[in-house]
């Protein structure tokens, strides 16, 4: 597996409807990330990790700036190529798992083979292989019987189902408790060094202790490094 | 693409909503298939109960009215044709017969009807069962009717009430002795004779089903007026020598030509003629309408009971806008977002039309067999094209404005709802 180099440079987002009422939220004048590497965006509540998660993962259009994956730059898409790019070489994974309750944990996983554009061969195979891999019985009917570590791990291989290049977590352990979270984060682990690039929003220590690198947010500005090490 | 499942999980996340929205919809299809499979099994009941009365001759007045009292024997008053019209066109020729119709008596509540044993056998087609009547005190009873072959039925003037059956006896004596006219007891002016069932009719999904149908020299003789041929004559049917007036006569025509002739001839001051189609088509134009109104309003009640669950959809969806949103960051096309609502709204309206359609026909079925027994008229509600069209265009409608809740969705900010 070959993970996805990221480069962004110059990037402004802000919000707001008129030029006195905007607010920038992120202003990032360069960052890299490295492919094959678990990259954790951090920094306290509101220091802007998860809108620029959604940056990097093309869900928000900067004011200004290039975000490009591979070499292919994102910004210039529209978001019908967008979407596409995201589905053929991104997965996600949310605070709090987003699973269709109504679904089984296989269809669960399978479901974004149903989006179009892959070949579903094999497909369901592949999902209940993922999910063993995960821990996750695939004999299991419904999804809302899962305990909360379950359930992410069956988000965690969902996103995995196309076996992408790169994959974005927004604070995969915040609604878990320690075991689950600690299962969680191994999880990560493992999926960055079978060589995908994972980008992370968290504050979750141990996430961030295992993490190849860190990137400190404060008011959406970069923190240098040598303060985040004071923090 | 498959958005199907995700239709199906969006449909079982609010399945009492779904059920309640599809309810709403198929109750108002419903009500508007049945008004109008019910207008149609009037229009095509009424048409066929008419059938075979060619041509109707009465007395100037109300075609309509000589219509349903002839016809649907609805016990509407008209005028008498006078004797001298009334002889004019029972020997006027040109016709297979004419059978003169009188009526106003009633047996256990069922009308009793004099005419010709020949209009029997027309009307009938051929009876199912026994013979015509060929004496003054025969009857031929209707398909419906509870009275059976060889029953004898005391009749009397305008009421149900039976009788003991002596005076009439002796009546029907003194008829088959040649004179004419036996006063009643209880209602002078009238006299009363029992009768004998000696035939029941085919069904004709007319009133006439539950008539007792007696010889118009009955009705005649009881109402005091003779038996409507010379004095001693016994037999019935025509010719009708000395036939008094009555309300109206029904000809049988001997082609088409004779039937537009007849028609142009008993058009006159003391008479008038018509064919049942021409009077039916004028009702028809009315009831078609008011069928057209009603039809035009029920669908824009439809729409609006639409249009209503289309707002209930869309707080419905904005509690599931997260759920869009994650397909969305997962990377499902916006058309797939766009397809899963589109589709679940047109599963609800569809459900709703489909399951109406039906439940509109039994409607109209129960309504139809109520309206039935009520008149008489054999009527059967069936699903037509007007039906059809009226649920095709509901639906055509629905995923016309389904596309709202659809681009909605479809448009809203990603991110917003995922926070």
């Amino acid at each position: 597996m070959n993970g996805l180099a990221g480069e962004v440079g110059g990037l402004v987002y802000s919000v707001g409807a008129g030029p006195r009422e905007r607010q920038t939220i992120i202003d990032l004048p360069a960052l890299d990330v490295k492919p094959g590497e678990l990259t954790v965006l951090s920094g306290p509540s509101g220091s802007g990790k998860s809108t620029l998660l959604y940056l990097l993962a093309g869900l928000l259009v900067p004011d200004r700036g290039r975000i490009a994956w591979g070499g292919e730059a994102l910004t210039g898409m529209g978001e019908a190529r967008r979407d596409r790019w995201r589905r053929e070489n991104a997965g996600f994974i949310f605070q709090n798992f987003h699973l269709i309750e109504e679904l089984s944990p296989l269809d669960n996983v399978l479901m974004t083979g149903w989006f179009g554009g892959f070949s579903t061969r094999g497909l369901r195979s592949r999902a209940a292989a993922l999910l063993e891999r995960f821990g996750v019985p695939i004999e299991r009917r419904r999804t809302s019987l899962l305990s909360r570590g379950e359930q992410q791990r069956v988000a965690i291989a969902r996103a995995l189902l196309f076996d992408p290049s790169l994959v974005f977590a927004d604070e995969p352990t915040a609604s878990l408790d320690g075991a689950a979270g600690g299962l969680v984060t191994r999880t990560l682990r493992e999926i960055a060094d079978e060589g995908r690039t994972v980008v992370a929003a968290s504050h979750d220590p141990a996430l961030l202790s295992i993490a190849d690198r860190t990137v400190r947010l404060d008011h959406g500005r970069l923190v240098p490094a040598t303060q985040a090490e004071a923090a | 693409m498959n958005p199907f499942p995700l239709v199906l999980a969006t449909l079982r996340r609010n399945r009492f909503t779904a059920i309640l929205f599809v309810t709403v919809i198929a109750l108002a299809v419903a009500l508007g298939i049945a008004i109008s499979a019910q207008e149609r099994a009037l229009r095509l009941g009424s048409a066929r109960a008419a059938d075979r009365f060619d041509l109707i001759v009465a007395a100037p007045g109300s075609q309509n009215d000589v219509l349903f009292s002839v016809v649907y024997l609805d016990p509407t008053a008209v005028e008498l044709l006078s004797p001298e019209m009334t002889a004019a066109v029972l020997n006027g020729g040109r016709a297979d017969f004419a059978a003169p119709i009188g009526f106003g008596d009633n047996f256990n509540g069922d009308p009793v009807v004099g005419t010709s044993a020949e209009f029997v056998d027309h009307l009938s087609r051929g009876l199912a069962e026994g013979r015509l009547f060929t004496r003054l005190d025969e009857a031929v009873v209707g398909a419906l009717s509870p009275n059976r072959v060889g029953d004898r039925l005391a009749i009397r003037h305008g009421h149900a009430d039976g009788l003991s059956g002596n005076d009439a006896d002796a009546a029907a004596d003194a008829h088959e002795a040649g004179e004419d006219h036996v006063e009643a007891e209880e209602e002078p002016g009238h006299s009363h004779v029992d009768v004998a069932v000696v035939g029941r009719m085919k069904p004709t999904g007319t009133p006439w089903d539950r008539a007792v149908v007696v010889p118009v020299e009955y009705n005649w003789f009881a109402h005091g007026m003779g038996t409507g041929h010379l004095p001693g004559e016994t037999r019935i049917g025509a010719p009708y020598e000395a036939a008094p007036g009555v309300p109206a006569i029904v000809i049988k025509p001997e082609n088409l030509a004779a039937a537009y002739g007849l028609r142009n001839r008993y058009r006159t001051t003391e008479s008038t003629a018509f064919f049942p189609a021409e009077v039916l088509v004028e009702i028809y134009a009315v009831m078609g309408n008011v069928a057209r109104i009603m039809s035009g309003l029920t669908l824009a009640a439809q729409v609006l009971v639409v249009a209503a669950i289309l707002a209930g959809i869309l707080a419905l969806l904005d509690l599931q806008r997260q759920r869009f949103a994650v397909l969305r960051a997962l990377g499902a096309p916006g058309s797939f977002v766009f397809a899963v609502v589109w589709l679940y709204v047109g599963t609800l309206i569809a459900g709703g039309a489909l399951i109406g359609l039906p439940l509109g026909w039994g409607v109209a079925a129960i309504v139809s067999r109520l309206v039935a027994r009520e008149t008489g008229v054999a009527m059967t509600a069936q699903i037509g094209i007007a039906e059809l069209a009226l649920v095709g265009a509901l639906l055509c409608v629905g995923f016309l404005l389904a596309l709202v809740p659809a681009l909605l969705t479809y448009r809203k900010p990603v991110v917003e709802a995922l926070r």
